[in-house]
C-alpha cells in the first residue's frame, strides 16, 4: 500500500481523543523526565510498563514514543539553563546553549532548539515513513539464518556504543544467559530453575528493566547534590538574524541525525556530537563556538530529535533497536505479544502507522509546549531530587509486584537493582542486558531452525548473502571502535 | 600494568564471571547435542557461560592494564536506600503493601534525607495513598494485605 494512504489511516487513529490524550501524556512525561535529574526516558518507560501491562498496545507504544522524543526536548532545558545535560544526547547543547543563557539569550537558545527539534522531528518522521516500509518489505524474505544474524548485529551494535565494547558485550551475554532461565520452549526441559516454581517462567522483562533502569538509576543518583542556580530565560522567540544563522544547521542536523539514528544502536548522542563537529567545520568563524554560537545549539538539537525518529526505523522494520530506549520499547512490543520486525508492517500495520502519525502530532504538541511554556518547565529544575526518588522506588516495587502478583519478583527487583547500581556506578551499559534477555529466545529459536535447515552445518550463516552481510556488519561494529581506540592511543603516545 | 582498578568494579566483573561458571556447571548436566541437526537445551547456556566467564576475565585484566580508576561516589547512602527497599519487600508479606511502603517512604524522607517530620509524614502518606488507589482501585491489583487491612 502507498505509505501516504497508510499514514492517513494512522492519522485517523492517532487523532481519536484516546490516542491524542496518551500522546500528550507521553510527550509531557518525556519533557518532565528530560528536565528532572536522575531519571531518563528508559527509566520512565520502564516505570510505565507495569501500568500499561494488559492495556491497548497502540496506546502504550504511542505514549512510550512520546516519552522518548519528548525527553530530547526536556534535556535541552537543563543543558541551556544550568549547564547540566538532562540526557547524554544534549551534552553538546550545553557548550553553546549555556553560554547563550549567561549572555541573557537562554530563551532564544531554547526557542531555536524547540523549532529545530520540531523541524528535525517532522523530517525524521517523514524519513521513517518512507524508509521503514521498503526495508521491512525487503526483510520479509529473511529466514532463520538472517534473523539469527540480525540478533547478533543488534546485540553487538548496542554493546559497542558504550564506553567499553568489552563491558557492553559482557552485559549483553549476561542478558542472553538470563534468557535461558525457565522452560526450554523447544523440548519443555526446565533450565536453571533450581527447583523454584516461580522461576519456570524465567526472568520477566519488566522486572529486569525496572530494576536496572529504575532502582539502579535511583541508587546511583540519590547522592546528587543541589543544582546550580538557574539563569534568566528571556524571550524564547529567535530574531530574523538568529533564524538566518540556524536554518542550514537545522537542515544539516536533521539529515545527519536521521541517517545516524537509522544505524543500529548509533543513536542520538553520536548524532549530536557529529552535528556539532560539522557545524563548527562549516562555520565562517569557528572561534565563536563554545562562546554562545546559536549554530552550536540548532545543529545538535535538530540531530538528536531526528535520530530519535531514525532509531525507530530498525526497531519497526527489522526488530533491532536503534538505541537503549528503543531496546526497552522493543521489549515492550514483545511483552504485548507482538513481534517487532518486518512482519509488523503486515500484521500490525495499524499500530505502526498510528505511532508514526502520533509522532507528527507529538512534535506539534512539543513545539506548542516549549515556546511559550519553557519558563514553566524550568521551574521543575528547582524540585530537589530527594523529594523525587522515594516515590520512584515505591512505584518500582508496586509496579513489579503488580505484573504477576509475585513477591519473588520483588526479590529479583532488589537483587537486579543492586546490580544495576553497580553497573551504573562503573559505567557498564544496561541496555545490552535488557536486549539480551528480550532477544535470547528469538536467538535460540532461529539458531535451531537454521541448523535444522542446513542439516547441522554452521556454514548456512555465511553462505547466504544477507546473513553473511549482517554478520560482517556485526563484526565491524566490534572491530571498528577497537581499531579507532588503538589508533587514538598510538597518536597520543606519539605526541607525548 | 598502569594502575589499580576500583575494587568495586573488579567485584562486579567477578560476579559476572561466577555466574558464567555456574551456567557452565548447570549446562554440563544437560544434553548439549543429542545427535540431531540442532543443538539441545544445554548448548547455548554452555556457550553463554563460557563467553560470560571469558569476557568478564578479559574485562578484569583490561581494568588492571588501564588507567587507575577511583572508586568514585559515596556508597553509604545508596546502601541505606537499598536496605530500605529490601526491608519494604520483606514487609510486603508481613505488614501489607500500605504499611510497608509508607514506612519505607517515611524512613527515606525523615531518616535518610533528614527532612522535617511533618512534611515527611505527609509526603509518605500521600505517595502511598496515590499508589494504593492507582494499583488497587484503578488497575485491580490484589496488593498484599497486612493486619490493618491495607
Amino acid at each position: 500500500m502507498d505509505p501516504f494512504v497508510d499514514l492517513m489511516q494512522g492519522f485517523a487513529a492517532a487523532l481519536t481523543p484516546k490516542y491524542l490524550l496518551v500522546c500528550f501524556v507521553g510527550v509531557l512525561l518525556g519533557q518532565i523526565v528530560g528536565v528532572l535529574p536522575g531519571i531518563g526516558p528508559s527509566a520512565a518507560i520502564a516505570l510505565l510498563l507495569p501500568l500499561t501491562y494488559n492495556s491497548d498496545p497502540t496506546a502504550a507504544i504511542i505514549m512510550f514514543a512520546g516519552v522518548y522524543y519528548g525527553a530530547q526536548y526536556g534535556g535541552t532545558l537543563t543543558s541551556v539553563l544550568i549547564s547540566v545535560p538532562g540526557e547524554s544526547s544534549t551534552v553538546m547543547t550545553t557548550v553553546d546553549g549555556y553560554q547563550m543563557a549567561l549572555q541573557g539569550r537562554g530563551g532564544v537558545a531554547l526557542g531555536i532548539a524547540a523549532i529545530g527539534s520540531f523541524i528535525a522531528g517532522t523530517l525524521g518522521t517523514l524519513g521513517l515513513m518512507l524508509l521503514a516500509p521498503p526495508l521491512a518489505k525487503a526483510a520479509l524474505a529473511f529466514g532463520p539464518p538472517e534473523y539469527f544474524a540480525l540478533v547478533v548485529l543488534g546485540l553487538t551494535a548496542l554493546a559497542a556504543v558504550g564506553s567499553s565494547v568489552m563491558k557492553g558485550l559482557t552485559t549483553g551475554v549476561a542478558g542472553l544467559l538470563l534468557g535461558t532461565i525457565g522452560i526450554d520452549p523447544q523440548n519443555g526441559i526446565a533450565r536453571f530453575d533450581y527447583g523454584q516454581i516461580w522461576l519456570l517462567d524465567g526472568v520477566e522483562f519488566i522486572v529486569l528493566t525496572v530494576a536496572l533502569f529504575g532502582v539502579g538509576e535511583v541508587l546511583a543518583s540519590c547522592t546528587l547534590g543541589v543544582l546550580r542556580p538557574i539563569v534568566n530565560i528571556g524571550s524564547p522567540f529567535p530574531t530574523r538574524e538568529d533564524w538566518r544563522a540556524s536554518r542550514m544547521p537545522i537542515l544539516r542536523g536533521s539529515i545527519i541525525g536521521f541517517l545516524i539514528g537509522v544505524l543500529p544502536a548509533a543513536g542520538a548522542t553520536i548524532a549530536s556530537f557529529i552535528s556539532y563537529i560539522v557545524e563548527k567545520r562549516c562555520a565562517k568563524d569557528p572561534s565563536r563556538f563554545g562562546r554562545g554560537a546559536i549554530e552550536g545549539v540548532a545543529g545538535p538539537e535538530s540531530s538528536n530529535n531526528a535520530a530519535s525518529a531514525g532509531a525507530m526505523v530498525p526497531m519497526f522494520a527489522l526488530g533491532v533497536p536503534g538505541s537503549g530506549t528503543t531496546a526497552v520499547m522493543l521489549g515492550a512490543l514483545i511483552m504485548f505479544g507482538l513481534r517487532p520486525g518486518p512482519e509488523m508492517f503486515v500484521q500490525n500495520s495499524g499500530l505502526v502507522w498510528a505511532v508514526i502519525a502520533s509522532m507528527y502530532i507529538g512534535n506539534v504538541l512539543l513545539l506548542i509546549m516549549n515556546l511559550p511554556l519553557a519558563g514553566v518547565f524550568a521551574r521543575l529544575l528547582k524540585v530537589p531530587y530527594y523529594w523525587l526518588y522515594p516515590p520512584i522506588l515505591a512505584l518500582c516495587v508496586a509496579g513489579v509486584y503488580s505484573q504477576d502478583n509475585s513477591i519473588q519478583d520483588c526479590w529479583l527487583l532488589v537483587a537486579f537493582g543492586a546490580l544495576g547500581w553497580m553497573m551504573k556506578r562503573y559505567d557498564w551499559p544496561a541496555a545490552p542486558m535488557i536486549l539480551g534477555l528480550v532477544l535470547g529466545p528469538l536467538f535460540e529459536e532461529n539458531l535451531r531452525r537454521a541448523m535444522d535447515m542446513s542439516h547441522g552445518s554452521g556454514l548456512i550463516f555465511v553462505s547466504r548473502p544477507i546473513s553473511s552481510l549482517l554478520l560482517a556488519a556485526a563484526l565491524l561494529t566490534l572491530t571498528v571502535p577497537a581499531l579507532l581506540a588503538f589508533l587514538r592511543d598510538r597518536r597520543a603516545l606519539a605526541q607525548a | 600494568m598502569q594502575g589499580r582498578p576500583a575494587p568495586g568494579e573488579v567485584g562486579l566483573a567477578s560476579i559476572f564471571a561466577i555466574v558464567g561458571v555456574v551456567w557452565i556447571a548447570g549446562a554440563a548436566r544437560m544434553t548439549i547435542w543429542d545427535g540431531g541437526f540442532a543443538p539441545d537445551s544445554g548448548f547455548l547456556p554452555l556457550i553463554y557461560g563460557i563467553l560470560l566467564t571469558a569476557l568478564s576475565a578479559i574485562t578484569v585484566v583490561s581494568l588492571f592494564w588501564g588507567d587507575a580508576a577511583a572508586d568514585a561516589g559515596a556508597i553509604a547512602k545508596p546502601l541505606l536506600v537499598l536496605a530500605a527497599v529490601l526491608v519494604a519487600v520483606i514487609g510486603l508479606s508481613v505488614a501489607g503493601f500500605g504499611i510497608a511502603i509508607f514506612l519505607m517512604l517515611l524512613f527515606l524522607y525523615a531518616v535518610v534525607e533528614k527532612l522535617p517530620v511533618v512534611r515527611s509524614l505527609l509526603a509518605a502518606a500521600g505517595t502511598t495513598a496515590v499508589l494504593y488507589v492507582v494499583f488497587k482501585t484503578w488497575l485491580g491489583v490484589p496488593l498484599p494485605i497486612g493486619p490493618l487491612g491495607i
